[in-house]
């Protein structure tokens, strides 16, 4: 409930929006459990198509997906992503049940994890991508216009 | 082992393993049990399975490693705990930080098997454990109203655990028929089964793996008994992987009998195995004794093992033959007695086995067939065994005299264990006593594989100095 209470006064902009793309319900109640702190808002989406307009709509600081999501897979979503200039500084973490590692890196993700989640592991490298880069002028979503 | 999947999966860094807490139920398990897992430890009650996970929990938890123990409708957890503490795996540092024991029945009880995945998503934030286990889960069936809601709690339930890194045991008093019907065990990764048997008038404990997924394991059922130290598991022999290159042995090996190697056309091949069959008085143990003796002469590791001298008696015959038993194990002779009476076939060749590669042992008796019979209870069980045991002394080169009871008529009989093990044997030797205004012995080699052997009947005479032939 507090949670709740501290996030209504937050603003999107100031939370860390974090973007899941995972159609699995347990994968998503873990991430809840584990990510959704009061800095953080957890979006959830079934499919590429949707989190892409909405990454172009809302700029996230973070997507996480999953490579096995309908209409568009998360390694093209991925790729969408790194390829587009104004949003190839979001940092996207794969989180997929397929060992592809070397796949998710060629697609230009910033992270890579093998399901199943490791609470202190994925902690650890959430935080590391949603800190700023050190030459940044500033937060993510003023960068990219 | 059998071969589930195509690829070498132990050690390999893509399915790493949990291990048993136990080397011998890793070997079982090809490495241990895959990591992440779901498996079930299924069991009647008295059968050793919750002795099994404890020792698993204590030999992996530490701090950074931590381990979840829940406790559901059937033991509380003090008595749990009461009983662990006679083991020497128990660790009264790790409880608490390293090992949780937690529990629910409570919650169950007035909530219903609903509430579990709440317990475990709150246990997973707080606790962060690396495995889990609930004991027992069976129970978790009397406070489900329907059918449908057991399904649908665990659905949700290895949904949960199997999104989250930790390796689960649900641990359960299920019978073999509920093993076919239950939910729970088409979502499980494992499945492992302890039994017992009731052999005359004791009963015997065994292991089998049923299922798991995505690894190779030891087919079969493996004998274990409880222990202080925990399970003392022995796996099932197999027959070994006989390489595909392999020279022909041409060395002979002496008995330490005289005159028995000139019947033989010089002895012994190495790594033969003889039958030495005869009825009670024969000269079958002296000529056993001997050729373990002979071994030690020619500094050759051997094994002498035997189910009826215990070992004052052992050591009673063997000093008649000159030879210090205490003295002689120091220079690779050992003799080993096994209680008829406990005996256990898995655990018997499981020891041979054991030594065979720790001694690199070159000659060993088994004295006598007749008592492994016994134990094994099951003529083919022991049939499998003593070939993959054979097979063995071939691959290392072990020169094997196996005594066996026998009377006239069981030369004729196919199906009975002289005729059974007389196929599988190098060479068969035939012992009899013959009683007219006097007693006498003789000896006929009846079968020598490889061998123009002698086919006459000679006599045998058991001396001060042990046997000889005339």
């Amino acid at each position: 409930m507090a949670l709740l209470q501290r996030k209504a006064v937050m603003t999107e902009l100031e939370a860390n929006l974090i973007f899941v793309v995972e159609r699995d319900k347990h994968v998503r109640e873990l991430l809840q459990v584990f990510l959704d702190t009061p800095q953080n808002t957890l979006q959830f989406f079934d499919d590429g198509e949707m989190a892409l307009e909405q990454v172009w709509a809302r700029r996230p600081k973070l997507v996480i997906l999953e490579i096995l999501v309908p209409k568009l897979d998360g390694l093209g979503l991925c790729r969408r992503i790194k390829l587009s200039p104004a949003l190839s500084d979001t940092p996207v973490l794969v989180l997929s049940v397929l060992n592809a590692h070397d796949r998710a890196k060629l697609a230009g993700a910033d992270a890579f994890m093998l399901k199943p989640l490791d609470r202190h592991r994925l902690g650890g490298v959430v935080e590391r991508l949603l800190r700023p880069p050190p030459t940044s002028a500033g937060p993510a979503q003023e960068v990219h216009p | 082992m059998t071969d589930r999947i195509p690829v070498p999966d132990n050690g390999h860094p893509d399915f790493p393993r949990i291990s048993s807490g136990n080397p011998d139920v890793d070997k079982i398990l090809n490495g241990g049990f895959p990591a992440n897992s779901i498996n079930i430890i299924m069991g009647q009650p008295g059968t050793g399975k919750t002795i099994f996970v404890q020792q698993m929990v204590f030999e992996n938890a530490r701090e950074d490693n931590p381990v979840l123990y829940l406790t559901t409708l059937s033991e509380p957890i003090a008595k749990v705990i009461k009983y662990l503490q006679r083991f020497n795996f128990y660790d009264e540092d790790k409880l608490g930080t390293a090992v949780t024991y937690q529990d629910i029945g409570p919650e169950l009880a007035e909530h219903g098997i609903g509430v579990l995945k709440d317990l475990l998503k709150e246990a997973i934030q707080t606790l962060g454990p690396k495995m889990i286990v609930i004991d027992s889960f069976k129970a978790l069936h009397d406070v489900s109203t329907s059918i449908a809601e057991m399904r649908r709690a665990i659905y949700e339930i290895s949904g949960i655990l199997a999104a989250y890194e930790t390796t689960v045991f649900l641990v359960g008093e299920y019978t073999e028929e509920q093993s076919r019907i239950q939910p729970e065990f088409a979502v499980a990764d494992g499945i492992v089964q302890f039994f017992r048997q009731e052999k005359s008038n004791r009963d015997e404990r065994f292991m089998r793996v049923l299922k798991l997924r995505g690894s190779r394991y030891s087919e079969g059922v493996h004998g274990f008994r409880i222990h202080e130290t925990g399970l003392q598991v022995f796996p099932r022999l197999v027959t070994p992987e006989i390489p595909v290159r392999y020279k022909i042995i041409t060395e002979r090996v002496a008995t330490g009998v005289e005159g028995f190697d000139s019947l033989l056309g010089g002895g012994l091949w190495r790594g033969s195995t003889t039958l030495l069959a005869g009825p009670t008085g024969a000269g079958k143990t002296t000529i056993g004794a001997q050729f373990a003796i002979e071994g030690l002469r020619l500094g050759e590791p051997s094994l002498y093992i035997n189910f009826q001298e215990n070992p004052t008696q052992l050591a009673r015959m063997f000093g008649s033959y000159g030879v210090d038993l205490v003295e002689a194990k120091s220079r690779g002779l050992h003799a080993l007695y096994e209680s008829p009476v406990e005996l256990q076939i898995d655990s018997v060749v499981s020891r041979i086995f054991r030594m065979l590669n720790e001694h690199n042992l070159r000659r060993v008796v088994i004295d006598s067939l007749g008592d492994l019979s016994v134990a094994a209870g099951d003529p083919q069980r022991l049939h499998d065994y003593m070939y993959s045991l054979t097979q063995h002394f071939v691959i290392h080169r072990t020169t094997c005299i196996i005594t066996a009871e026998s009377t006239a008529s069981d030369y004729g009989s196919s199906t009975g264990i002289l005729g059974m093990f007389s196929y599988m044997s190098d060479n068969v030797v035939r012992l009899e006593v013959n009683i007219t205004d006097r007693l006498t012995r003789t000896i006929c080699v009846t079968k020598c594989r490889g061998t123009a052997h002698d086919l006459g009947v000679h006599t045998l005479e058991l001396g001060a100095q042990g046997a000889k032939i005339l």
